[in-house]
């Protein structure tokens, strides 16, 4: 059986959990509501990890992994400040120039994968330390910054003043992602992959040409997600990706996808960027210290990939024992393992 | 032209007038305000002492102070930061910053919400603060670096730099002063290599390490960074080259101490990180209160007169540790 603890209830659970942070910081902590706008403006500070989790996720589901995202976002942000700067290009060319980059530094890395077959972590690894060498030299002693009003809209601007611009962006590509997921044969053969390797190949899949497109994805959204730092900051540096990694890795698996592949979907990884994104942002305003906070994350990816794997047939499959009292039990799925 | 002069003559008289009242009249703390200081980082123990004094400040001053920082020293990390201190409708905002630019947009923020913003140390672009307060004249930093390792290495040292990072705003201005005056006053004294210690200590002390093995004719490594000058002096003992060798650096006297009575720090110049502390809380105050012009002088008891210069404050003239007088000071 697939459906053991089923995402279905796993993306309500993560429902409840954001209604209820949300409005808790409302009601219990002074500053955290600040009228419609400013409280979505909250929103700001956390979504270019959502970008980059987006983009991970496509890649976490094929059973990979991509550690040279925040390289390729702090890379892009780079070439795109240096094309402005140094050679005058303009902005919004600058930025698909940096936006293109970033798919091909993604796709590189699948080529290194599947052409010199390099395990992804390693490969990705070590394109992380090369990607990130290449921007700090680029960058230099002064990075490139102020890039004008216009480009400053991308990170912080509001549509008509009410509903931030990342935030109509975001819910964009969630809606993009969920689909090509879903909906499409590509996002088939990708979870196909995931789930079964060998199944898929012998089905007909070509698993490296997906697999490749999977990286150049999620450097594509490293990249953008490097742009829409850029403006928020209104500010280049070499490193400033190197954040976005880890916590875009807990937003992927609180959010129900697998880390073995083949498992979960895109709405449960934009709830799982809303609630980690709203639960930093709400105890900073609460005046807990940065340190209770990178604590709290970090025993949230633990006690969600624990509470996941007890109930997946994967791990001790508490799922099956549940399902088996009677009131609990969810429709019966035609779907089966083996 | 007539009448420019008159306006000069009536702005400069009105300006002796503010700066007579303000000598006169003490600092207005019937209110209490909410004041954050930002370090680069928390847990290191120079930005430490600059909490120790501003708690001892924040007391007379009627300031609800609040110590906050990121974990790593990143810009990022401290720009959430100031966004919940914005969120919190704190009265003033005083930090020390990982880059000058990172930091601007949300400080312009805060100062839109007329949060009175002063950066100390490590200062971000002039808009997006009230305040600066330098720790000490950058020419005088770098003329005192230059002296600690002259008088010992001589006057034609091969010198090595190892600092923090490229990028790193203090440590870069520090490092041009150190050249003009180099240049200026020991033209026979060169600097044979830089390198960057990420100011990670295992980092500095390989960075040293690599310094001394690749250029043996360098006798000084000037290293104006906490790790960077404990890396230095870590390596330079760890080959035995005490006597030989001479570091020197910006760094606290509790992490330097034991190198500096070992020898391999002969002087080290800084400032007196607690007093700056307490400063940086006067300044937020008299910010807070709206009592202080871009250009003006004020007297904080127990410091001394400081005069504000396009909204530039300096602290003090490089304090050199040395054997002698190091175990007065503690942090």
């Amino acid at each position: 059986m697939r459906y053991l603890f089923p995402s279905q209830p796993w993306d309500r659970a993560l429902v409840a959990i954001l209604v209820a942070l949300f409005s808790g910081f409302c009601i219990l902590t002074p500053g955290f509501y600040n009228g419609f706008h400013g409280t979505l403006a909250i929103t700001e500070e956390f979504l270019p990890f959502g970008f980059v989790a987006l983009g991970l996720s496509v890649v976490i589901l094929t059973g990979g992994i991509d550690l040279s995202v925040g390289s390729i976002s702090g890379l892009a942000a780079v070439i795109m400040a240096i094309l402005i700067k140094s050679y005058g290009l303009n902005t919004w060319l600058a930025v698909l120039v940096a936006v293109g980059a970033g798919g091909g530094l993604g796709w590189l890395n699948g080529q290194i994968i599947t052409r010199l077959r390099v395990e992804p972590l390693i490969a990705t690894l070590s394109t992380n330390f090369i990607y990130s060498s290449i921007a700090i030299a680029l960058a230099g002693a002064s990075p490139p910054y102020g890039f004008g009003h216009a480009f400053g809209e991308l990170g912080t601007g509001a549509i008509a003043g009410w509903v931030p611009v990342q935030l109509v962006i975001f819910i964009v590509l969630a809606i993009g992602f969920s689909v090509l997921i879903t909906r499409t044969g590509y996002g088939r053969r990708l979870v196909m992959i995931g789930y079964n390797r060998d199944a898929a190949h012998y089905a007909g899949v070509s698993v490296a040409s997906v697999e490749r497109r999977a990286y150049c994805i999620s450097g594509v959204m490293a990249a953008f997600a490097g742009i829409v730092l850029a403006s928020y900051y209104d500010a280049v540096r070499a490193d400033m990706g190197d954040i976005l990694l880890l916590t875009s890795i807990t937003m992927v698996v609180l959010g129900g996808i697998s880390i073995f592949g083949g498992e979960g979907g895109i709405l449960g990884v934009t709830l799982a960027v809303m609630i980690l994104g709203v639960l930093r942002q709400g105890m900073l305003i609460a005046g807990f210290s940065d340190m209770v906070t990178t604590m709290l994350i970090g025993a949230i990816l633990l006690s969600s990939i624990a509470i996941k794997n007890l109930f997946s047939s994967r791990g001790f499959d508490f799922g099956s024992i549940i399902r088996r009292l009677s009131f609990l039990r969810p429709p019966e799925r035609m779907t089966s393992r083996s | 032209m007539k009448s420019l002069i008159k306006m000069l003559l009536v702005s400069a008289s009105l300006g002796a007038m503010a700066t007579a009242a303000h000598a006169q009249t003490s600092i207005d703390t019937s209110k209490t305000i909410k004041v954050a200081m930002v370090p680069k980082l928390i847990g290191l123990s120079v930005f430490k002492a600059n909490e120790q004094g501003a708690i001892e400040a924040a007391k007379s001053l009627n300031i609800n102070f609040l110590y906050t920082g990121p974990v790593t020293a990143s810009a990022q990390g401290q720009v959430d930061i100031i966004n919940s201190l914005v969120a919190r409708k704190f009265d003033a905002i005083t930090v020390t910053s990982n880059n000058p630019t990172e930091l601007a947009p949300s400080l312009k923020r805060a100062m839109a919400q007329g949060i009175a913003v002063v950066s100390y140390d490590s200062d971000v672009s002039p808009d997006a603060r009230d305040f600066f307060i330098q720790n000490t004249a950058y020419p005088a930093m770098g003329k005192a670096l230059v002296d600690s390792v002259e008088a010992y290495a001589g006057p034609n040292a091969q010198v090595a730099i190892l600092s923090s990072t490229p990028d790193a705003a203090i440590q870069n201005a520090w490092l041009g002063a150190v050249k003009t005056y180099m240049a200026a006053t020991y033209p026979n004294m060169k600097i044979v290599t830089t390198q960057y210690g990420q100011s990670s200590p295992s980092l500095s002390l390989s960075a040293g390490l690599n310094i001394l093995h690749a250029y043996p004719q360098v006798t000084a490594i000037i290293a104006p960074d906490g790790a960077a000058e404990v890396g230095a002096a870590a390596a330079i003992e760890k080959l035995g080259l005490q006597g030989k060798v001479f570091a020197t650096g910006a760094s606290d006297p509790n992490s330097i101490r034991q190198y500096v009575k070992d020898g391999v720090i002969k002087a080290s110049p800084l400032w007196d990180e607690v007093g700056e502390g307490k400063l940086v809380m006067y300044v937020a105050r008299l910010a807070a209160n709206h009592a202080l012009k871009s250009d003006d002088t004020f007297t904080v008891p127990g410091l001394g007169t400081y005069t504000v210069n396009n909204k530039v404050i300096i602290f003090s003239k490089p304090l050199v540790f040395t054997a002698e007088n190091i175990d007065k000071y503690n942090f």
